[in-house]
């Protein structure tokens, strides 16, 4: 009896087994396993809340400079100069600056005028592995376009 | 730190300018950015979060870019915009974390016409 216990308790175990490693697996990937900072927000939620829906397209005008390897995920110089005049009536309203993979994926949100004189803004961020990074302008038009890019991360900086 | 001891630095580049240039505010500040997933190596207390929410750059009490920023950005910050000169005037930025400290820092603007 005990040995037939013990059998079933296995396949039991083993059932369950089988059942949660897919589950898992499938937890690693997802972010709700992570710890999550404060203001926990993923790329596709945040890229919503700053466009309202609107299309995004990829531009020529944005110019995005970071370095392609980042050996120090800490301290990744992120720069943002945008092509286009600033007039009166015809700006660069804001320049956002987006990371795909990082637990928040809003970085900064750069609300710009025509005091300005160019649509530039640079900052230095954290990446906590290699993924991409997105620089969203929007116009006075009220119009979006972006620039990504991606940086290779050795040593994470979101510890 | 009490917010009185913060340092903070404001840069105009290059450091000639004339009226009607387009010239380089740079603003860096001594502050955490903690994000609020990192451990204390000693104690394995989880650090609170504290980060910079909020930035305006002022030209004689007149915005002309405001920030919203998150924990993403890094350790002792720094920002960097254009302004044009529109003359004489005075560079005021202010700041605010999300533990409610406010502090300030303030700069001439001197073209050399």
């Amino acid at each position: 009896m005990k040995r037939r216990n013990f059998l079933k308790n296995l396949c039991a175990v083993s059932a369950l087994a089988t059942v949660a490693t897919p589950s898992m697996v499938m937890g690693k990937d997802a972010p709700k396993q992570k710890p999550k900072g404060v203001n926990a927000m993923s790329y596709d939620s945040a890229l919503n809340a700053i466009t309202g829906g609107k299309p995004v397209a990829d531009s020529p005008k944005v110019s995005l400079t970071v370095p392609e390897i980042a050996e120090n995920g800490a301290v990744v110089p992120v720069k943002v100069n945008v092509d286009h005049p600033m007039e009166e009536n015809n700006y660069v309203k804001a320049i956002h600056i987006l990371t795909t993979k990082n637990g928040n994926a809003r970085a900064a949100d750069v609300m710009l005028t025509p005091m300005n004189g160019k649509g530039y803004f640079a900052t230095r961020i954290k990446l906590g592995s290699t993924q991409d990074v997105v620089a969203v302008v929007e116009l006075s038009d009220g119009t979006f376009i972006k620039a990504s890019k991606s940086v290779k991360v050795t040593i994470g900086g979101c510890g | 730190m009490p917010a009185e001891a913060r340092k903070s630095m404001i840069k105009i580049k290059p450091k000639k300018y004339k009226t009607g240039d387009i010239v380089k505010v740079d603003f860096i500040v001594i502050h955490p950015m903690d994000t609020g997933l990192k451990k204390d190596k000693k104690t394995g207390e989880v650090i609170p979060a504290k980060y910079i929410d909020s930035i305006t750059f002022k030209l004689d009490g007149k915005p002309f870019t405001t920030m919203k920023v998150w924990e993403t950005v890094s350790t002792n910050p720094y920002f960097s915009v254009n302004l044009k000169v529109p003359g004489k005037g005075k560079i005021t930025v202010e700041y605010t974390d999300n533990t409610g400290e406010k502090n300030s820092k303030s700069k001439k603007l001197k073209p050399k016409d």
